[in-house]
């Protein structure tokens, strides 16, 4: 290849690396500046119970936005409970916020063994996300504050196991 | 090889790389991923359809429609069979890929008038993300004059028969 074009190349796959990655960043990993009216929400467990998203202010907190409804949302929370168990005593809590009927998540709860609490948001849930990042109001959406209370990451579909304990670890 | 076609091949090789990609982090929003059109058939049946974008698909029993002036009222058939998908959680499941396209039979509405119809639907999209329900309209001029009859028209005769 002559070096002019193989320079030429070079710069053409830059271009298109950039072009994909800012995409990638634009659309799946854009993190808003604060989490406070997440953090300022309460919502009811399955129960009925008004949990308060400020009780765990000072964890590092991952909120999956799903419903049973999604698929790819349940396909993905075995591994969310997997995270749980390995980095909750580290300071780690997952808490699930469900656009969906409180007897379908208890339901599905039960069967996965779900080991963090899912809360009922209903679809407004999904409207809230979309303040955060979530602009296309998909599922599953999930995001991860930091201790002091800042978005670090926020990702539409499902996450990579390999990606959420690469932005825990780092928090933790 | 020649140095343009050496350029084509490297170009070709790195937008082949790089599509997948770009195709993954690009989901459509709910109203272009399932685009609901509506035409009408005669002065009492309106074709409704969505045309579902590739990579994407609908759950059959999350389809509903509805007509503005409530005042008429709207028959919906039976949709036709979907894709049968054994889902964990909810067992038997239907969806549909491509498209789907359902004769809505209007009855007390006024010919002539413009149509409001409201069509709500749900589905998901194979890069692993789901929508919430998502209602789109579209609105149809139903043709005024004489109510076309509903006896099925006489098959036509075609060269064989």
């Amino acid at each position: 290849m002559a070096p002019q074009l193989r320079s030429r190349v070079a710069i053409g796959a830059a271009a298109l690396l950039a072009l994909g990655a800012g995409i990638g960043l634009a659309l799946f990993d854009r993190a808003p500046a604060d989490a406070s009216a997440l953090l300022a929400l309460t919502l009811p467990d399955p129960s009925g119970h008004p949990q308060p998203l400020s009780q765990w202010q000072g964890k590092v907190l991952v909120v999956n936005f799903w419903a049973t409804w999604c698929g790819p949302c349940r396909e993905e929370m075995p591994d969310l409970v997997r995270a749980q168990k390995e980095y909750g005593a580290k300071g780690l809590q997952i808490v699930g916020i469900a656009a969906d009927d409180a007897d379908k998540v208890q339901q599905f709860a039960k069967e996965i063994q779900l080991n963090y609490p899912a809360l009922i948001g209903g679809y407004a849930a999904i409207d809230l996300s979309k303040d955060l990042g979530n602009s296309l109001v998909a599922l599953p959406f999930t995001l991860v504050v930091d201790r002091q209370g800042k978005v670090a990451y926020t990702h539409l579909g499902p996450v990579k196991p390999d990606k959420l304990r690469d932005v825990i670890t780092k928090l933790l | 090889m020649t140095r343009p076609a050496a350029r084509v091949l490297a170009i070709a090789a790195l937008l082949a790389l790089a599509l997948p990609a770009l195709g993954q982090v690009h989901p459509l929003s709910p109203d272009k991923a399932f685009l609901f059109s509506a035409k009408a058939l005669d002065a009492q049946t309106v074709e409704a359809r969505f045309t579902i974008a590739d990579g994407y698909y609908l759950y059959r029993d999350k389809i509903r429609f509805a007509i503005d002036p409530a005042s008429g009222a709207l028959l919906t058939p039976a949709l036709p069979a979907g894709k049968i998908k054994q889902d964990e959680f909810f067992g038997r499941v239907e969806t549909y890929r491509g498209s789907v396209t359902v004769n809505l039979a209007v009855r007390n509405f006024t010919p002539g008038k413009p149509l409001v119809i409201h069509a709500e639907s749900q589905g998901c999209a194979d890069v692993g993300i789901c929508y919430p329900p998502t209602t789109q309209t579209a609105t149809v001029a139903l043709p005024a004059g004489s109510i076309v009859p509903s006896a099925p028209e006489a098959p036509k005769k075609t060269w064989f028969n």
